[in-house]
Order: C-alpha cells, then sequence, then structure tokens
C-alpha cells in the first residue's frame, strides 16, 4: 500500500509576524493537516486561516468550546476568515484538517481542533469556494502577531 | 554498476507508518452505501477520511463492521450546532450513528467532513472502539460534534460500511481508508 | 526522515495488569509525538481517569477540559494533575477498551509544552466520557518520557503506541 504523509512545508517564526502563508501548494494530495502552535503577546485570542488569499466574506463556520468551567457553542457567518483554533501568551497546539482539497467541484470544509491555556475548542468550517486551494494563509483574529518561535508545519495525505 | 546500485539503496528513505488503503468516490445517481471490505489485517489501527452529502434532505452516515446489523452497536456523541452544546448517546443499536453526516442536498456544493480512527482493529481480545470527529458548516447553520461507537464484537475489523439512513449519499462523496502500522 | 512513523514497538499491558504504560529515551529528532491509547483500568467502576507524566514528572500540569457524558450532559473543568481522560474501568462492558489520541507539538523545543487530548470511553449504556483536553506543561526541558497512569492498575490488553512526526 502506498505510504503518505507527507511534510510540505515548515515555517518557525523569526521576528514577530503579523501571519504566515503556505503557498503554492501542491495539488497532488488528497487532505491537509497544518499543524499551528503560536504564541501571541497579548492573551487569549482565535486562530484564523484564509484560502487563497480570498479575503472576502465566503467563510463560516461552527465551534464547540470547553473553558473549564462551560461547555459553549457558537457560530460565525459570512466572515473573512475561518476559526481554526486558539493562540495565547502562552504556547497552543492547534490541528487543521482541509478535506479534499484540491477538489474543484465542492465547497472545502476544515475540521479543526485547538487548545491554549484558556480553552479547548473544536471547530467545523467552510470556505464557499469550488477552487483548489493553493495557499493558506494563518493569522490571529485580533490582528496580533505571533511571537518568536512560532512554528507552522503543513503536511499533505494522499489517498489510494 | 554495484557500488552505484548499493548506493541507491543506503539512499532510499524510510517509509511512512501511515498508507493509504483504498478510496471510494461515489459515482453520477448516489449510492445508498459504501463499503471497505477485505480490509488487510496487517496494520495496527485504521483512519477513514471523508467528505459527504446527501442525494436528498440531510441525513445520517450510519457505521457497521463486517456485515453485523444486529443490535450490538453503542454511540455517544459531544456536539455544538451553534446555538447549544449537549451530549447524546443511543445504546443496544444496530449501528453507529452518523460516522458521516449527509448535507441536504439543496445546499449547493457544501459536504460534510469526517475522520474516524479506529485503533486495534484486528485485536480479537477486545471489543472495537471508533472514535469520530464530525462536523459540516452551512453559513448559518451547522454542527460540529466528536462521537464514539463501540461494535461489541471481538472479531478483527475486515469489512466497514456506511450506509444512508435515507434518500443516498451523493456524487462526489468520498471516503479514503487508511492503515497505520504500529 | 520518514513524517509519520512508529518509535520504538507498542506497550501492551500484560496479565496482571501494570501500574503504567512508559515510553522513554524518546529521541528528540522528531518534531512531534503522536501517542494512541487503548486503555482499561481495574478500578471496580465503570470509568475512571488517567493522567500522564512528562520525564517522570506529575507536576507543573495544567489543562481546561470539555466534556460530555451522553446522558448525564456537557460541561467543562480546570485540572492540574496531567488528567488526559476517562477510560473504561473493570464493570464497564466486557472488553471495551477506551480509544485515545494524545497529540505533543514540538515536543523537543525549549518552550513549554503545550498538547492535546481527545478521547473516548465507550460502554453500553446511556453515561460514556468523551473528552478534549488542552493541555499544557510547564516546563521548558524536552520531553524524553511519557507515562499513562490510572488511580489503579492498566488492566492486561491496555496498549499504547508511540509515533514521531517529523518536518524535517
Amino acid at each position: 500500500m502506498p505510504s503518505t504523509y507527507d511534510k510540505l512545508a515548515t515555517y518557525t517564526a523569526s521576528g514577530t509576524p503579523s501571519s504566515y502563508t503556505f503557498s503554492s501548494i501542491a495539488s497532488t494530495y488528497t487532505d491537509l493537516v497544518l499543524i499551528v502552535s503560536a504564541a501571541n503577546p497579548t492573551n487569549d485570542s482565535g486562530l484564523l486561516i484564509r484560502f487563497n488569499g480570498d479575503t472576502a466574506s465566503n467563510y463560516s463556520d461552527t465551534s464547540l468550546y470547553g473553558n473549564g468551567s462551560s461547555a459553549v457553542s457558537f457560530r460565525a457567518t459570512s466572515a473573512t476568515g475561518m476559526n481554526a483554533g486558539r493562540t495565547d501568551t502562552g504556547i497552543s497546539t492547534n490541528i487543521v484538517n482541509v478535506q479534499n482539497y484540491a477538489n474543484t467541484t465542492t465547497y472545502k470544509t476544515a475540521i479543526s481542533r485547538g487548545n491554549d491555556s484558556a480553552l479547548v475548542i473544536t471547530t467545523v468550517g467552510l470556505w464557499r469556494s469550488t477552487a483548489a486551494i493553493n495557499s493558506i494563509t494563518v493569522y490571529d483574529q485580533n490582528g496580533r502577531n505571533f511571537n518568536n518561535g512560532s512554528t507552522f508545519n503543513l503536511y499533505g495525505i494522499k489517498a489510494a | 554498476m554495484l557500488n552505484n546500485i548499493l548506493g541507491f539503496l543506503a539512499e532510499s528513505p524510510a517509509l511512512n507508518s501511515y498508507e493509504s488503503i483504498s478510496t471510494t468516490t461515489v459515482g453520477s445517481g448516489g449510492s445508498s452505501s459504501i463499503s471497505f471490505t477485505s480490509i488487510p489485517s496487517t496494520y495496527k489501527h485504521l483512519q477513514i477520511r471523508a467528505i459527504a452529502k446527501s442525494t436528498g434532505a440531510a441525513t445520517q452516515g450510519d457505521l457497521t463492521l463486517n456485515s453485523d446489523t444486529g443490535n450490538n452497536y453503542a454511540w455517544h456523541q459531544l456536539f455544538g450546532s451553534g446555538a447549544t452544546a449537549g451530549a447524546d448517546a443511543s445504546t443496544s443499536r444496530a449501528n453507529i450513528v452518523g460516522a458521516a453526516s449527509l448535507v441536504n442536498s439543496s445546499i449547493a456544493s457544501v459536504f460534510s467532513a469526517s475522520i474516524i480512527d479506529i485503533l486495534d482493529y484486528t485485536n480479537t481480545n477486545k471489543y472495537k472502539t471508533l472514535r469520530y470527529l464530525v462536523g459540516q458548516d452551512e453559513n448559518g447553520s451547522g454542527v460540529i460534534s466528536l462521537n464514539s461507537g463501540l461494535w461489541m464484537n471481538t472479531a478483527a475489523i475486515s469489512t466497514i460500511t456506511i450506509t444512508a439512513r435515507s434518500n443516498s449519499i451523493a456524487q462526489y462523496s468520498s471516503f479514503a481508508l487508511y492503515g497505520i502500522k504500529g | 526522515m520518514p513524517t509519520f512513523t512508529q518509535i520504538g514497538t507498542a506497550q501492551v499491558v500484560g496479565s496482571g495488569g501494570a501500574a503504567s504504560i512508559d515510553f522513554t529515551s524518546i529521541p528528540s529528532t522528531y518534531t512531534d509525538l503522536c501517542i494512541k491509547f487503548t486503555g482499561r483500568l481495574a478500578i471496580a467502576a465503570r470509568d475512571d481517569f488517567v493522567k500522564v507524566k512528562f520525564n517522570t514528572s506529575s507536576t507543573n500540569f495544567s489543562a481546561k477540559v470539555l466534556y460530555g457524558a451522553g446522558s448525564s450532559g456537557v460541561a467543562s473543568f480546570s485540572d492540574t494533575s496531567g488528567y488526559a481522560g476517562t477510560v473504561d474501568g473493570s464493570t464497564a462492558t466486557a472488553s471495551t477498551f477506551s480509544n485515545m489520541e494524545i497529540y505533543i507539538p514540538n515536543y523537543a523545543g525549549s518552550t513549554n509544552k503545550s498538547f492535546s487530548v481527545d478521547s473516548v470511553q465507550e460502554d453500553n449504556q446511556g453515561q460514556a466520557w468523551i473528552t478534549m483536553v488542552a493541555g499544557l506543561w510547564s516546563q521548558t526541558a524536552a520531553i524524553n518520557a511519557v507515562s499513562i497512569y490510572g488511580g489503579t492498575n492498566l488492566l492486561q490488553y491496555s496498549t499504547a503506541y508511540l509515533y514521531g512526526v517529523s518536518n524535517a
């Protein structure tokens, strides 16, 4: 059986970037797995992603989180980015699965789970475009920069 | 020449523990179910990664193992629907609920996503426990859930079937099976 | 280097049980660690907790936990003991073991260690635990050992697999 789960790209923040973009993503895989371990200098904030440089209101998502005292669900509609996890002053763990990212028939659905020191969250997001994804931009919901040393790793999984 | 061959062998990279077994993509007209059959027993864990949609009203793609349709399954769920965070359960049932969520056909181009993990699928000392993350968002509706499923049988898993509870699984729905060595 | 590969061999609990499953001497050459764990405990109850230690330490942990307990509802709590999830106890449905995945990014780095745990415990009754853990180990040392343990012994056939994920 063909081996898969391949490294596509990696970035470790040198300095304090406001975002990071994986570009020229090959269309030869089936799913993408994005692992982000990031911090910001201020406090708990959302980690968002955009595809193909699309900054229009073509994103939406449904989330479920626990913050140590309550379980809460919320939704975002016609947004300019997709919720994909968390970041705060400590380090976070975010795992984003973008399924069938190169399929030109379907809109793109991503399911993610993320956590920082404040909460654990899982999200399903939708990008209303049938374009194959060739770039992913990762940024902070509140416009904060990522701390030096934040890491961004992209992997591809190819179905037989 | 011989030295060149040996050099090539020495440079061949070790392979991942993660391998693709097979993929099913639903064709035109849809399908009432999809199945993975004759699953090799050479891995330790299985993972299914899927996108799915209904040919009609929204429904569930429910999962059975080794063609067992007896009341040998249990299911539990933790979900968020935007307005509500909740939990659900069903026991002694004939399948595992919603391994794929089949999105209403009237919502153009939107497919759900699922990732299903089965650990120790060939272990004949254990019933089989599934863990799966499923979600769809429809820009104003949708749900994300982490689910568990139990098959009360110690047999090694050789067949996995996902069946639409109503209507059919729509064209372009895709289910990919992976094996993880251990 | 392969991207997703097993490190060492599976740790399988034998007859008589074991206080913990331990991975030691973990090489620092990967980027992330992924542990797949299927477990059952000796406690005379339907379910109970398991926890983790890093580098044999059970201190400096903090976590936010989201859980659903089937018919018992959904909630969230905080933890400082290294809680990783709830698994089957000895009076749960026979032959049933939990299904858990622990993910530790940048485990060999020089910052505090964030980790995630997704865990399900099944039981043919209304209540069974599904948990998502946001974990933090506030130590900057590279992780070279991971233990999974409960308040009672892990039962025979409990098994854990360690994988390394490499971005090299």
